[in-house]
């Protein structure tokens, strides 16, 4: 597949560049700032965009905000951000796109992942399938900070750990690859989620997510 | 080529001979002239306000009228600290200003007991009879020079006085000291020649009460020497503080373009080399490759673990978050709260980075204070400005009993002694809890 990168670290433009080729996919742009990204979006029509949160000019959020401003402009095409710290806020600006059907894959990041070379690529199908992607440390921080904590309890470890692995973004098949568990074990531990938690039950990862994290921050 | 010395400022006749036409001369002519209107009238607002307020002590209206004639006897100083400045090229840094405490005794107390003002009182007495000399000096004498180098032109036009003398005779003269009369045109010519001397004299008679003068306008309109050190040691405090934090502002970002970047870079080799070397085919019993999988693996395991660690350094050095202002970083140390948190933030301008940087720490640490022992179900937090006051206040429903000894609210004091911050810790036994942060917008 096609890949646009935004990343300002030319070590690390280098590397992701390395990884792309490495597996067959082609890199027609690596650029260093969130305008340069806008622009060769437009020109190169990519399958999917990584960028860094952090790009010059003001080295704060250059990369969320052109991201945000890709999801209104091309609603179709997949991202994957990428940040040195993570930060609950960027999450729900990024999944708070527009609420009509059809909405590409996105994915949020801490940078670090990208040295699990399988894990990354990983993240990066499951966001191009048209999935979510949410880092395990944003998993943690929500789930840390959630003021649901009593109904949580109710749970089983089990379920807990479908919970963060659904919240992650990934499908019934991919968390139980990951468990190690039979496919009909999470369908049923999903739906038990949802009935304790009250959640509406929904197929669609994207939504899926969503509902979960809305959920965990109410 | 060998420097030659500095020419000597040793005063020459020419210099003399200029001097009561030079620059300076005339500048303090003019001040010697205007000083006296200046001082008169300073001179009758302190006069007036001390007597006045004395008499009206009687009917209580007194203290508060004399507390509020400091203003006026501190705007009369600024008045002559600013032509001296003018005229005089003195430059005396104005007293620290008056900050008058809240209601009617905080008037009285502040306004009565302001220092600066009764030294401005003082020189303004003073600075009357001064203000005379200057005057007689700088005017009178040069005005008297004037007359008598015109003298042989007021004999000669005929505008002298006549008077019979005590022997009877009929004088005819320009001028007399005693009974000696310049009653002839060549005598004339002797006041030509005093008027002359007056003239030299004048600027050079002038500098001796005006010396006075700018010693008591050092001494008595300007700050205290403690005062001026205070402020000086402020300025340069708020100064260090400033250039700390944009210090650890380059650092983290130094630690981000770099170390962190060439880390992440150095993880995705050793991750392809992992993968590359996972997949060359197990053959045989190489036990090299086997070894050199491991190594990598350690490597690269290494690798993630140090980009972990830097990145909770950095968090601690300066956090990332509040890049994009205190009031999105409150809001995203509130969503990481585990107890639910609404913050309000109102503020008319973005207080400065170190600012900034104390009051997300304050904040960070207070709410894991809550978190940790308040078992509280809701917290309010609210950061807002007053003035030239920033106050965050943390509000909880929890149990209570947080006090200031406690390791944690006694380290926050600690950080806050450094910004002249303030920490109240309102917490009775039960709760609920309030610990408010005030902090001057400039340190």
């Amino acid at each position: 597949m096609r890949v646009v990168i935004a990343e300002d670290s030319a070590v690390v433009r280098a590397g992701l560049i390395e990884i792309l080729l490495d597996r067959g996919h082609v890199v027609p742009a690596a650029v260093g700032d969130g305008d340069a990204l806008i622009e060769a979006v437009a020109q190169h029509h990519p399958d999917v965009a990584i960028i860094d949160v952090r790009m010059p000019p003001t080295h704060t959020a250059e990369g969320l905000r052109a991201a945000v401003a890709l999801r209104r402009t091309h609603p179709h095409l997949p991202l994957l951000v990428f940040s040195q710290h993570i930060e609950t806020r960027h999450v729900e600006e990024l999944l708070a796109g527009p609420d009509s059907g059809g909405v590409a894959g996105v994915g949020y990041l801490l940078k670090d992942r990208v040295a699990d070379v399988e894990e990354f690529l990983d993240a990066l199908d499951r966001v191009v399938a048209g999935g979510t992607a949410l880092d395990p440390e944003v998993i943690a921080q929500v789930l840390g900070a959630s003021r649901r904590s009593r109904q949580l309890e109710t749970l089983t470890g089990r379920e807990r750990e479908v919970l963060a692995q659904m919240a992650e973004g990934r499908s019934n098949t991919a968390i139980a690859e990951a468990l190690v568990i039979s496919e009909r074990a999470v369908e049923k531990h999903v739906s038990n989620i949802f009935s304790k938690l009250n959640l509406p039950p929904s197929q669609i990862d994207h939504r899926r997510v969503l509902a979960v994290l809305q959920y965990l921050s109410g | 080529m060998i420097p030659s010395p500095a020419p000597s400022r040793r005063p020459t006749w020419a210099a003399f001979v200029r001097e009561p036409f030079s620059r300076q001369a005339w500048r303090e002519f003019l001040y010697g002239v205007a000083a006296l209107p200046v001082a008169v009238a300073g001179f009758v607002f302190t006069a007036v306000s001390l007597v006045a307020s004395a008499i009206l002590t009687v009917i209580v209206v007194g203290l508060p009228l004399f507390a509020l004639s400091s203003f006026g006897v501190r705007w009369l100083g600024a008045v002559n600290r600013s032509l001296a400045r003018r005229l005089l090229g003195l430059r005396v840094a104005p007293p620290p200003r008056l900050l008058l405490e809240p209601g009617l005794v905080g008037l009285v107390r502040s306004g009565v007991g302001d220092r600066p003002s009764w030294r401005a009182r003082g020189y303004l007495i003073v600075k009357l009879p001064i203000a005379i000399v200057e005057f007689v000096v700088a005017y009178l004498l040069r005005l008297g020079a004037v007359w008598f180098v015109l003298a042989p032109l007021q004999w000669a036009a005929n505008l002298g006085t006549e008077r019979v003398d005590d022997h009877g005779m009929v004088r005819h003269y320009v001028l007399n000291f005693g009974s000696f009369y310049f009653d002839t045109w060549s005598k004339t010519f002797i006041l030509v020649g005093l008027g002359v001397v007056a003239w030299w004299i004048a600027p050079w008679a002038l500098r001796m009460p005006l010396y006075l003068d700018r010693q008591l306008l050092a001494d008595l309109l300007g700050p205290t020497s403690l005062a001026s050190r205070v402020s000086q040691l402020e300025r340069s405090r708020a100064e260090v503080i400033d250039d700390a934090d944009a210090q650890l502002q380059r650092i983290e970002r130094d630690l981000h373009d770099g170390a962190q970047a060439e880390l992440v870079g150095l993880a995705m080799k050793l991750g392809l080399a992992k993968e590359k070397l996972a997949a060359t085919g197990s053959a045989g019993d190489d036990q090299d490759l086997a070894r050199a999988r491991q190594l990598v693996d350690d490597a690269h395991r290494s690798a993630k673990l140090a980009i972990t660690e830097l990145r909770d350094l950095v968090r601690g050095i300066h956090p990332p978050a509040l890049d994009e202002g205190i009031e999105v970083a409150l809001a995203t140390l509130s969503a990481r709260s585990s107890v639910p948190v609404d913050v309000t933030v109102t503020l008319a301008a973005s207080p400065s980075p170190a600012i900034e940087t104390t009051i997300y720490f304050c904040a960070a640490e207070l709410l894991t204070n809550v978190a940790k022992h308040a078992k509280a179900s809701v917290v309010h937090m609210e950061l807002v400005q007053s003035g030239d006051l920033l106050r965050l206040g943390v509000a909880d429903d929890g149990v209570g009993g947080a006090h200031l000894a406690g390791g944690g609210l006694s380290g926050l004091a600690d950080r806050l002694d450094v910004v002249d911050g303030q920490l109240e810790v309102l917490s009775p036994l039960g709760g609920p809890s309030v610990v408010t942060v005030t902090i001057p917008l400039q340190p």
